[in-house]
């Protein structure tokens, strides 16, 4: 009796790594994303925005719009199309889990200050929490050169703004001129 | 282990390093990070579903921005976002989680501009049909709302819209605001009443400018009284269906009379009222005299019950309908003597008699059948000798009377039964027996026909019955034994009965008509004479309206009830029982119909006659042979039948005035 159950017991643990080795992790399908995104998604490059602890709705969301070549990109259009539905979801299930560790950054406090109010005004309602990661994404905390690139790519109309961004960032740049985008830019990397 | 074989000892080993081998490199596969600490945004999402939890305070970030009350759709039109959070957070949904009702909203911010698309039906059933066994008693409301709900789905407006069929004429939240469904007694329920009239005006427009000018309009709208009417009063909340259906007639009457308690009462005692509580709109309802949406008080020239209006209201219906017909009392009240003293009067002094003479019999019953049973057990009184059966029988009615008798007695019954459905048209029975005849006008036929038989016996007995003494008039003496007139022998004999009764004499020897025969001869002629022409009155309105005063059919339709009901109980009880029920004669006397009475039974109730016949050598000349065996059951057989028929009808009467609303 005792030796059946041993046994047993040896086959299931001599058998366990094998069954998981069948479908990769999320975790497993994260590691490629450590070279550029950081380890566990906290990025410490200067133009990579972090994605640890963000909105795995909108890390799909993203993903799917690199697939389907929605957001400007370099190459990460062509990595997103490796992945099936179901390991996007289990790789935004994988960075929401981690913890985002925030680098801190050099900013101008005058700027920042500024932006706060300029935020508060137009942009809190959606990127709720001065930022924070929720259903509108990552902003607090994020690298200033990403933050630049990205609201350029809005700014030329190479990715598509998100209903109702444009209005607020008009209403923004319409507050403050062109010190706005720099202010919220600034804003932003004060976080951490 | 110890006594393990070393060979498979050593294959155990093996597994043994392999599992743990491959336990080394599975931790970095499967090892997960703890949760970080703090607020990650794991929080945002149910742990069993995956699903994202959106708080309600979410929503109010930009649903609930006093600043910002208004967005601006995708098409660049004003659109209002704002809710009130108090007003929700004191509703019956305070507790509900936003999207638990918009559950389209899955997205904050908003992905695509949201549809308003909220489902109040399915989740109130269902979660009625979840918690309706609680002991708790906490979703005890739901009943309620889903009774509406099946209302509402029996209603006008749930049926498809005639100008878009792919959509109902009104749902749910067309009226009720969900934000601000207020728990019962609450001030929000209070301020949804007084903004009613305005949202059904809504679409109702032409309705609510009419209400607008109403009493009840100027109470709710100008002065903010919430107890006045608003349109859910009278049309109901959710059981809403066309004005011109007898359901909507109906509803609506009820519902004025929630309020208007004594204009309800007063209404249901006229007859326009006592054939509507029969289920029938075709009489006057309130609104057919006072008017739906427009109702004012009758001071207001513009009112329909103003004086110089209401006639033109009679004539609806009494399309000739004189100015007689305004000093018609509609709300006649019998109990308010200061304003209808005649009404009153005229109560009073019916159910003085009805009660006195009821009274009076009813103890004259009781006693009788008390002495009859005493007497029997003492072996006296008269009983049946087997040993010499009946040959001889004394002919005491002739064949008209038999006729006259029989006709009278059926359309008697006749007019009880059509003509108390309305006065006890609060029963079961009476809508019943006039939905069998085919509703109140069929009914109306009926009584007015047996009513026309009823009063030509009378008059064709009365001329009978002169002819007959005209006859007579030499020998005919009118206060004599045979006479009908009451004399002073009757009075001895009713009070020697009394005595008889307590046992303190013997029982009185009678002529050829007893003083209860007499009672109940003379009877109908105070019945014809007050039955008969308040019947007549109320026979043809408009005719009558002619000669008499409109107040003439509140006096008439009063009297007419009462002394019917007198009638009825009467002639169905204490005339059964002195004629059928006593023991002497329990269970019946055929005589009325045979026309003839045993020899033994005359001498013992009419020995003085008996007597007197004797005397005369008269005896002979009345004395006939035994009825024929066929004669005896077709008599005996119609006795049952008509008996039978009276106890029904008493016991009819009796459950109408037990179960007489106030």
């Amino acid at each position: 009796m005792t030796k059946t159950v041993r046994n047993l017991l040896l086959a299931v643990l001599a058998l366990a790594p094998a069954m998981t080795t069948a479908a990769p992790s999320g975790e497993a399908l994260a590691f490629t994303c450590a070279g550029c995104h950081g380890t566990d998604g906290s990025s410490v490059g200067p133009s990579m925005p972090s994605i640890a602890g963000m909105d795995p709705e909108v890390f799909v969301d993203a993903m799917k719009d690199y697939q389907a070549d929605k957001r400007n990109s370099s190459i990460m259009n062509r990595i997103a199309k490796g992945y099936t539905t179901q390991q996007l979801e289990d790789m935004a299930w994988f960075f929401a889990r981690q913890r985002l560790h925030l680098l801190p950054q050099k900013y101008d406090a005058a700027l920042a200050a500024r932006g706060k109010i300029l935020h508060d005004k137009h942009c809190e309602k959606c990127h709720e929490d001065g930022g924070r990661p929720g259903d509108a994404g990552t902003l607090a905390g994020q690298w200033m050169p990403y933050l630049q690139h990205t609201m350029d790519d809005f700014m030329s109309g190479k990715r598509d703004w998100p209903r109702k961004m444009k209005r607020k960032v008009d209403a923004a740049i319409a507050d403050d001129g062109k010190q706005a985008i720099p202010a919220l830019i600034h804003y932003y990397a004060s976080q951490h | 282990m110890n006594t393990m074989p070393r060979r498979i000892a050593s294959t155990a080993l093996a597994c043994l390093w392999a599992a743990v081998f491959s336990l080394c490199i599975t931790p970095a596969a499967h090892a997960e990070n703890a949760a970080p600490e703090g607020e990650t945004i794991l929080q945002h999402f149910d742990p069993a579903t995956g699903k994202r939890i959106i708080p309600n305070e979410r929503c109010l970030t930009c649903h609930g921005d006093e600043k910002e009350k208004t967005d601006v759709r995708d098409d660049g039109s004003k659109v209002n976002i704002f809710v009130h959070r108090d007003q929700i957070e004191a509703s019956v949904h305070g507790e509900q989680r936003c999207n638990s009702c918009h559950t389209t909203i899955s997205r904050v911010p908003h992905r695509e501009a949201p549809e308003v698309i909220v489902g109040c039906v399915e989740c109130h059933r269902s979660t009625w049909e979840k918690h309706k066994d609680d002991p708790s008693g906490e979703h005890e409301r739901l009943k309620v709302v889903v009774e509406q709900i099946d209302s509402f789905m029996g209603s006008v407006h749930a049926q498809p819209s005639k100008l878009d069929e792919s959509r109902t004429n009104a749902t749910c939240y067309d009226c009720h605001d969900a934000h601000t469904v207020g728990k019962l007694g609450t001030q929000q329920r209070e301020e949804n009443r007084l903004k009613n009239p305005e949202l059904c005006g809504s679409c109702h427009e032409k309705q609510l400018n009419e209400y607008r000018t109403s009493d009840h309009g100027k109470a709710v709208l100008e002065k903010k009284d919430s107890k006045a009417a608003v349109c859910s009063d009278c049309h109901t909340t959710h059981a809403i269906t066309s004005p011109e259906g007898d359901a909507a007639k109906k509803a609506i009457t009820k519902n004025c009379g929630d309020c208007h308690e004594d204009a309800q009462r007063t209404y249901f005692a006229s007859y326009h009222g006592q054939v509507h509580r029969l289920g029938y709109t075709n009489t006057a309802k309130c609104h057919d005299c006072h008017g739906g949406h427009e109702i004012k008080g009758k001071d207001d020239p513009t009112s329909e019950i103003h004086a110089n209006n209401r006639l033109e209201n009679c004539r609806n219906c009494h399309t000739d309908a004189n100015e007689n017909f305004l000093s018609f009392w509609p709300h006649g009240d019998a109990d308010d003597a200061e304003n209808y003293p005649a009404l009153w009067i005229a109560k009073v002094f019916m159910q003085a008699l009805i009660f006195g003479v009821i009274a009076f019999f009813w103890v004259h019953v009781l006693l009788w059948l008390y002495r009859e049973v005493m007497d029997r057990i003492q072996g006296k009184g008269f009983i049946e000798d087997r040993e010499r059966p009946d040959i001889v029988y004394f002919r005491r009615f002739p064949a008209v009377w038999r006729w006259i008798h029989g006709l009278f007695a059926i359309a008697t019954m006749t007019l009880i039964l059509t003509g108390t459905t309305l006065l006890f048209s609060h029963t079961a029975w009476a809508k019943a027996v006039v939905n069998f005849l085919g509703g109140p006008q069929v009914e109306g036929i009926v009584h007015r026909t047996a009513a026309v038989l009823w009063l030509s016996i009378f008059v064709a007995h009365l001329a009978i019955a002169l002819t007959n003494i005209w006859r007579k008039r030499q020998t005919f003496e009118w206060f004599g034994g045979t006479s009908m007139l009451p004399n002073w022998k009757d009075w001895d004999d009713l009070r020697g009965m009394f005595k008889w009764f307590l046992g303190r004499g013997p029982r009185p020897e009678f002529c050829h008509w007893t003083y209860w025969q007499k009672f109940d001869y003379w009877a109908p002629f105070w019945g014809t004479a007050v039955i008969g022409s308040s019947g007549i009155i109320l026979f043809a309105p408009e005719a009558t309206a002619t000669i008499l005063p409109g107040w003439m059919f509140n006096i008439a339709t009063l009297i007419h009830a009462e002394e019917a009901l007198l009638a009825a109980i009467f002639l169905n009880s204490v005339h059964f029982f002195n004629v059928h029920f006593r023991p002497e004669r329990f269970p019946m006397s055929t005589t009325i119909f045979t026309g003839a009475i045993p020899i033994e039974e005359f001498k013992h109730d009419h020995r003085l006659e008996y007597e007197r016949l004797v005397a005369a050598g008269e005896l002979d000349k009345h004395l006939v042979k035994r009825p024929s065996r066929r004669a005896d059951l077709a008599a005996s057989f119609i006795t049952s039948v008509l008996i039978m028929a009276g106890l029904a009808l008493l016991t009819l009467v009796l459950i109408g005035l037990m179960t007489m609303p106030d």
